[in-house]
């Protein structure tokens, strides 16, 4: 009997979260979605976003269980939960980086559509599994056997498993970083080598362009690009580099294939006591006139003037060490931003932390000429079900 | 060369024969280690005679049962093949040691991505040898003699150009331990760049003591303990799963298996020296007599006596830090414990575990395995590091240590750098990061810039520690290595100030500095300094 009825609460409680979430959805509520990385269980977490202009807040709304496990850590960049970037999106996927399957939940309902399964070679358990959605296809990149599996979209956000690709840097890393513009899918291998492949006809094809960044110093060992955005019209691809000072490495894409980077260092960027700035995630604003980056081991974010037309990098800011850094969360994850349009107005990030997780708020402030990331007073927002977050997106989503 | 090689072979079994003969009826692989909950011995000790210690040494490789990699240097004693044997030698003796490498190239690296950075192939005029920096392979080794204040060249304590490959013909080391070396632990382990972490986590270790007399250890039993490390590789997500603390090789996993054992003479005080062999784990040593917290009363650290004992409960020992103490006596039918309680290595920083290390318990009449003796056949000539407390530095330096990671799950970069130079990771071929001359003293403060431990380091002298976070330490002591607290993430860096002494011309020469968590040092934390002759 006893169990009978914890097994109603439990339903009853888990029908009020999904019509929540649901009801939510309706009113454009915005969302921060987790993949919590559990090592256990792994589950997505919904965040509504609140608060007031100068404080921004959220605040937890629901979260589904992925059935699979996580792996409570990974690589900074990888983006290990996304969706498709327009207002329409209705599916959003998270990788189980311990089972390495991809987890789809209707956006609508809340409900999880299911665990989908690449082959049995396609392994992501020991960084992640990164996570691209164009219309027709979701991509899956695996850190662990440096494959790309290529899955179709099929109606309730089912995915069908198609084929997969070896992905592998020249230096012998792990795919790091990835991100998807029409037919033009651009990895970063955390090794100092990118690549980009063609996916017109849905599994990707190398365009042989594989090559080391212009930032990589090869002699000294250091400065890697790893997380990586592409611009609205797929003229540039933007990398943040994993190194000591703020850089950041632009590469012209127009050609459908990676052009030599040109690297820029973040000026206006001061190391304050950050222990390496390390801009390992990068995002750029919905305008695109600004690029945001996430400094994993100097707990900061910086943001710098981007000029879309040129693919320039100028100016910049970065924030004070954020609440929490090193007690109790340790990296600073993926970044993201809460607006669809303009710069963004509020930044989230990921704040991995080794028991328990937090997602950081940030104001944007910008007159084109100068910056400001100032962090809310309702920042740190606890993900109690993290084991090590990591990888964070927003709905409704950019449109890029 | 004041070093002279004498073809004497004098240790407790002499008259070995050739030494690949020798290896000739050796079983391949590690001999047996001790199980768990069995008594803790002491290793066995090998005396130099008529000022000369001579050691012939294989260093072989196997995985034991549970799948842990072992590296181990063996010696031959009454045909049986002994594992690191403790190598007790003279101030002013000769130390010969001839090394036969025949490690396996076998898959030793852990789970962690690791940088392995080799010596570019040979290119001089005729074969590459074993002193000329031959190309880095996983069965590549070679010995450092830590902490001993000897030349940094080959054929006696050089890391940077001595790469023995396997197979190799025996190769030759010959050591005159300084006159004036500070009597007290030393020891050896390999120290190829890319491959020490694996070598050293094998097993790869052995202490050497030079002898002194201490009125105060006079007539008290002594043992050698080591604490080393033993990893394999774990599941992807919880690398340290499958790390383990082991005492003079036993492993020290209570309670998942019974504790390590250490008989004590009932009421009576020991005489401990202790090294921590372990490539990553900082010990935060405790002594317990039913339940009660004991008191250590330091002698030595790093091989050199403090001008005063210092009493305290709790012994912080760094990776290849060494202490030697005085343990109180244990009552008759009293038990105690002797333990790690765990280290907090910073935010960022590898887990290091509490462990029981042994458990003590009295016999009255235990044999003592060892009562010391006043062995020096010579008195150590007084005038190394004399005075540096009181002298003015030539040069201060900043140094730092920082990281960058790609993700939580490996892919670190080690730095170890200058202050005002661009990071780099250390490649046995980069120049000199630093370069001073015979007879400089300088202050070096090194902080830490990133949320973990390191551990300081470096070849060849031994340093004064001045300061720790800028606070003047009241009672300076000479130290090879040194904790570097880990940075919490607001306010100024971490650090210490310690006085580096490059007076003794023996040192001239190129030798490194380097965090001694090994894979911080295998990963690129290291750097070179070149010491001018005058």
């Amino acid at each position: 009997m006893k169990s009978i009825s914890r097994w109603l609460v439990t339903v009853l409680l888990l029908l009020c979260a999904i019509t929540c979430v649901a009801r939510d959805r309706s009113s454009q509520t915005t969302y921060v979605i987790a993949n919590d990385d559990g090592l256990f269980t792994n589950s997505m977490s919904f965040f509504a976003a609140g608060g007031t202009v100068g404080a921004p807040a959220l605040s937890f709304s629901a979260d589904v269980s992925l059935i699979g496990r996580g792996i409570g850590g990974g690589f900074f960049g990888l983006p290990r939960i996304n969706m498709l970037a327009s207002p329409s999106a209705e599916c959003v996927y998270a990788s189980n980086a311990g089972t390495s399957d991809i987890a789809g939940v209707i956006i609508a309902s809340g409900q999880l559509a299911g665990q989908f399964n690449p082959s049995p070679t396609d392994v992501g358990d020991a960084s992640g599994v990164g996570i691209l959605v164009s219309p027709s296809y979701v991509y899956a990149a695996y850190s662990s056997s440096n494959t790309i599996a290529t899955f179709s979209v099929m109606p309730g956000c089912q995915l069908s498993f198609v084929d997969d690709v070896p992905a592998a840097g020249l230096n012998g890393g792990s795919i790091a970083g990835i991100a998807l513009h029409g037919n033009i899918l651009v990895v970063a291998y955390g090794d100092g080598s990118i690549e980009s492949f063609n996916v017109a006809n849905g599994v990707p094809i190398s365009n042989g362009d594989a090559q080391n960044s212009s930032g990589f110093v090869a002699s000294l060992g250091i400065d890697f690009p790893e997380g990586v955005d592409i611009t609205q019209d797929g003229h540039y691809a933007v990398f943040g580099d994993s190194s000591i000072a703020t850089k950041v490495e632009v590469s012209d894409i127009s050609s459908g294939r990676l052009a030599t980077t040109v690297l820029y260092t973040v000026s206006g960027v001061q190391r304050a006591v950050a222990p390496g700035v390390n801009s390992a995630s990068i995002r750029l604003s919905p305008d695109q006139t600004m690029v945001f980056l996430g400094n994993s081991d100097g707990g900061s974010v910086s943001a710098a003037f981007f000029d879309n037309h040129t693919g320039k990098v100028s100016g910049g800011c970065t924030s004070p060490v954020l609440h929490g850094f090193y007690n109790p969360w340790a990296f600073a994850g993926a970044i993201i931003t809460r607006d669809t349009t303009g710069n963004g107005g509020v930044l989230y990030v990921a704040e991995y932390g080794f028991v328990n997780s937090y997602i950081g708020i940030l104001s944007i402030a910008s007159n084109g000429s100068n910056c400001t990331l100032t962090e809310s007073p309702a920042s740190e927002v606890p993900d109690m079900l993290s084991n090590g977050l990591l990888s964070i997106a927003v709905y409704p989503p950019r449109s890029f | 060369m004041r070093v002279t090689l004498r073809a004497v072979v004098i240790t407790i079994a002499f008259c070995i024969p050739p030494l690949i003969n020798a290896w000739a009826g050796t079983p391949p692989g590690c001999p047996s280690r001790p199980l768990p909950g069995t008594p803790v011995n002491n290793p066995l000790d090998l005396y130099s005679q008529n000022g000369v210690l001579t050691v012939d040494l294989l260093i072989q490789n196997s995985v034991d049962v549970e799948g842990f990699p072992h590296v181990c240097y063996i010696y031959t004693y009454q045909g049986q093949p002994i594992e690191a044997p403790t190598l007790r030698v003279n101030p002013g003796d000769t130390l010969n040691i001839n090394l036969t490498n025949a490690l396996q190239s076998m898959d030793l690296k852990s789970s962690k991505k690791k940088v392995v950075h080799m010596h570019l192939p040979h290119q001089g005029p005729g074969p590459a040898d074993d002193c000329s920096g031959n190309e880095v392979l996983p069965s590549s080794t070679n010995i450092h003699f830590h902490g001993l204040n000897i030349p940094p060249v080959c054929h006696q304590d050089d890391v940077i150009n001595t790469v023995i490959e396997s197979g190799d013909p025996a190769f030759h080391y010959s050591i005159q331990i300084p006159a004036n070396e500070p009597p007290g632990l030393y020891w050896i382990h390999p120290h190829v760049h890319g491959n020490t972490t694996d070598q050293v986590n094998g097993g790869a270790s052995a202490a050497l003591i030079v002898e002194g007399s201490n009125p105060i250890t006079q007539g008290l039993n002594e043992r050698v303990i080591v604490i080393r490390e033993q990893d394999k590789p774990g599941p992807p997500n919880d690398p340290d799963a499958n790390v383990q603390l082991t005492i003079n090789f036993e492993p020290a996993i209570y309670p998942d298996r019974p504790a390590p054992t250490i008989t004590l003479q009932s009421g009576v005080q020991e005489f401990w020296r202790l090294l921590n062999a372990s490539s990553k784990q900082f010990l935060s040593l405790q002594l317990t007599y039913a339940q009660t917290l004991q008191n250590f009363e330091v002698l030595s650290i790093d091989g050199v006596q403090l001008q005063t004992p210092i009493f305290t409960n709790t012994l912080n020992i760094p990776p290849a830090g060494r202490m030697e103490f005085i343990i109180p006596g244990l009552r008759s039918g009293q038990t105690g414990q002797f333990l790690t309680v765990g280290y907090n290595t910073g935010p960022v920083g590898d887990a290091n575990n509490p462990a029981l290390l042994a458990k003590l318990s009295t016999s009255a009449d235990l044999h003592a395995q060892k009562h010391l003796e006043l062995k020096a056949k010579t008195q150590p000539k007084p005038g190394r590091f004399s005075g540096l407390a009181s002298m003015a530095p030539n040069t201060t330096r900043s140094l730092y240590f920082s990281e960058q990671n790609i993700g939580t799950t490996g892919g670190t970069q080690f730095y170890l750098t200058v202050a005002g130079r661009q990071p780099r990771l250390f490649h046995m071929d980069d120049p000199p990061a630093i370069v001073t001359h015979v007879g400089a003293v300088e202050d070096w403060t090194i902080e830490n810039h990133s949320g973990e431990v390191h551990a300081f380091h470096i070849h060849q002298i031994h340093f004064l520690v001045l300061a720790i976070n800028g606070a003047p330490v009241p009672n300076p002591d000479l130290q090879d290595t040194i904790i570097v607290p880990p940075w919490l993430g607001s306010g100024p860096y971490t650090s210490v100030t310690v006085r580096m002494d490059f007076r003794d011309p023996e040192i001239a020469g190129t030798f490194v500095y380097h965090c001694h968590i090994l894979d911080h040092e295998d990963g690129g934390m290291m750097a070179k300094i070149e010491v001018d002759p005058n």
